[in-house]
């Protein structure tokens, strides 16, 4: 974009900070929509979950604009800092946050070129900067002065800092296979039919993939991890103190780390912006096939946003299905499952890297076959299966002809 | 590709614009919301309770050892990434591939932390008390 700029007669450094600015532009509206977008899915989700409606009246049937109305709302409710609250930790908490959740999209690409910065590092810059936001909290949490506050923090602090390890140790996997930290390359090299993947590369990819994604589920304190807002154990944990709209910004600061978190896994182990439909010398990536570059770009982009949120989805599932571990038990699955577990796929992929590639053919076939193959099967199980009713005549429910007691006998 | 600073202008524009709009929202949240403060309104909130003592205590000390074994692996993990990127690189078309040195380095290195970390775990460290 800086060339097209430059085209039209701006310097060089005018043009790339035009390109900069408009690029940034697009994107932070993205993350606002997607925001809104996350929490409104969260809400329905967990309705149909548990057998309500969520909302239906705000913006037509479907409740599009709920959540709109409670940014409103949230907007022009009084914004509090607690008398004892450390001012400056307190304030500068959530922008940290947002800051360390929202920078990680910068590097992330939503389709072939389609990137605001291209970093040949960027898997490493997005942890990185995703781990930032734990800084946030701990200072809005710390500084709140209250001590559920300061509770949730240190469990937060403390699990972040555990499930950081694994999860960059999965993040490692891919990079040994593709040998790039850069994730355009990581996309392109996985263009092709879905056994391209590098999730049915071998069986440690394969591991490493729902390894990563259960880390990455606990770094973004989602349930069943979310000891650092246990609502039945802390009021609302490390945002106890917090009010309106400065809230609000921890929220965004969540939902905008699961769509990261989700990004990153689609582009290491799931094909990045590619269908997975196209034979791989019939077409190398849509952008440059048959209608032209803005046509294909498009059509990569749909598909990056809509598998980030199918993952997004998957997480908010696993969220109102289990119920929440205890804290010990979060630590203790990180140092003593997760970590050697992660240690172990590294050393396998080093070792199939080394001595077993000419296995990998055959392998990502059978593999990719049969997992596609499961979830298809799993996806007509739950078309075909009767939607739950009431049944007559079982005991204790709730539509059951009334037992009948023997009145005389019982007085 | 050599590095150029450059390519880091736009991350901090990104920053600047992700604060300022943050801030900007704050900004007009504090002109519209209400401010009506009240001394129970400005207490820490303890379930309906005055507060008993200050929030600012000292942690357990469990949660130290996670930072010093974070620490631990969090080395271990810079030391992997470089490594992970240039290392089968070099060695693509060898035949005797599994003689190459660079596999037999991270063995060593993960049996070194292997040692480290089964005796974290005699001494108890991964006892949540």
């Amino acid at each position: 974009m800086s060339k097209l700029f430059q085209s039209f007669g701006l310097s060089a450094p005018l043009a790339g900070f035009l390109a900069a600015f408009i690029a940034s532009f697009v994107l932070i509206t993205f993350m606002l929509i997607s925001a809104i977008f996350a929490v409104w899915l969260e809400r329905k989700v967990a309705a149909r979950i548990q057998d309500r409606l969520g909302p239906t009246r705000v913006g037509g049937k479907f409740g599009w604009l709920q959540t709109l109305a409670d940014g409103l709302k949230l907007l022009c409710k009084e914004d509090l800092v607690p008398k004892d609250a450390d001012h400056v930790l307190f304030r500068i908490g959530p922008y940290i946050a947002l800051a360390g959740s929202f920078l990680a999209f910068i590097v992330l690409p939503f389709g072939s070129g389609v990137v605001p910065v291209d970093l040949n590092i960027a898997v490493f810059f997005m942890l990185a900067v995703m781990s930032t936001e734990i800084f946030g909290i701990i200072l809005g949490g710390y500084g709140s002065g209250s001590k559920w506050a300061v509770f949730g923090a240190m469990r937060e602090a403390a699990q972040i800092v555990s499930y950081e390890v694994p999860m960059a140790i999965c993040v490692l996997v891919p990079v040994i296979v593709a040998g790039t930290m850069s994730l355009s390359i990581f996309g392109r090299q996985q263009s092709g039919v879905f056994w391209n993947w590098y999730v049915f590369h071998d069986p440690f990819t394969f591991g490493a993939f729902w390894t990563y994604f259960a880390c990455a589920t606990a770094s973004c304190k989602r349930a069943p991890f979310d000891l650092a807002e246990a609502e039945s154990e802390l009021v609302a944990g490390f945002h106890t103190e917090y009010s309106g709209f400065r809230w609000l910004i921890f929220f965004m600061a969540e939902y905008g780390s699961m769509v990261a978190v989700s990004g990153i896994a689609i582009l290491l182990f799931l094909g990045g912006w590619h269908t997975g439909l196209m034979p791989k010398p019939w077409a190398m990536d849509l952008s440059e096939t048959f209608l032209g570059g803005l046509f294909g770009n498009v059509i990569n982009v749909v598909v990056f946003i809509m598998k980030c949120y199918l993952l997004v989805f998957v997480m908010m599932w696993v969220r109102w299905t289990l119920p929440r571990l205890r804290i010990d038990q979060v630590m203790m699955t990180c140092l003593k499952y997760f970590l050697p577990i992660s240690c172990f796929l590294l050393l396998g992929v080093s070792l199939w890297q080394v001595g077993l590639e000419p296995w990998t053919p055959w392998f990502k076939y059978v593999m990719a076959v049969t997992c596609v193959g499961l979830f298809i099967a799993m996806v007509v199980k739950i078309v075909l299966t009767p939607s739950t009713l009431p049944v007559a005549g079982l005991s204790g429910m709730w539509n059951a002809p009334a037992p009948k007691y023997d009145m005389a006998r019982k007085s | 590709m050599d590095f150029q600073l450059s390519t880091y202008y736009p991350i901090f524009l990104f920053v600047i614009l992700i604060v300022g709009l943050a801030v900007s929202i704050l900004i007009a949240a504090h002109v519209i919301g209400p401010r009506r403060k009240t001394p129970v309104k400005e207490m820490p909130y303890e379930s309906g309770m005055d507060p008993i003592g200050s929030a600012k205590q000292r942690f357990d000390i469990k949660f130290y050892l996670i930072a010093i074994l974070f620490l631990v692996f969090d080395v271990e993990l810079l030391f992997l990434y470089p490594w992970a990127v240039s290392g089968y690189e070099l060695f693509k078309g060898e035949a005797e591939r599994l003689q190459t040195p660079i596999f037999w380095e991270l063995l060593v290195f993960l049996v070194t932390l292997a040692v480290a970390y089964l005796y974290a775990w005699r001494r108890g460290v991964f006892k949540w008390r």
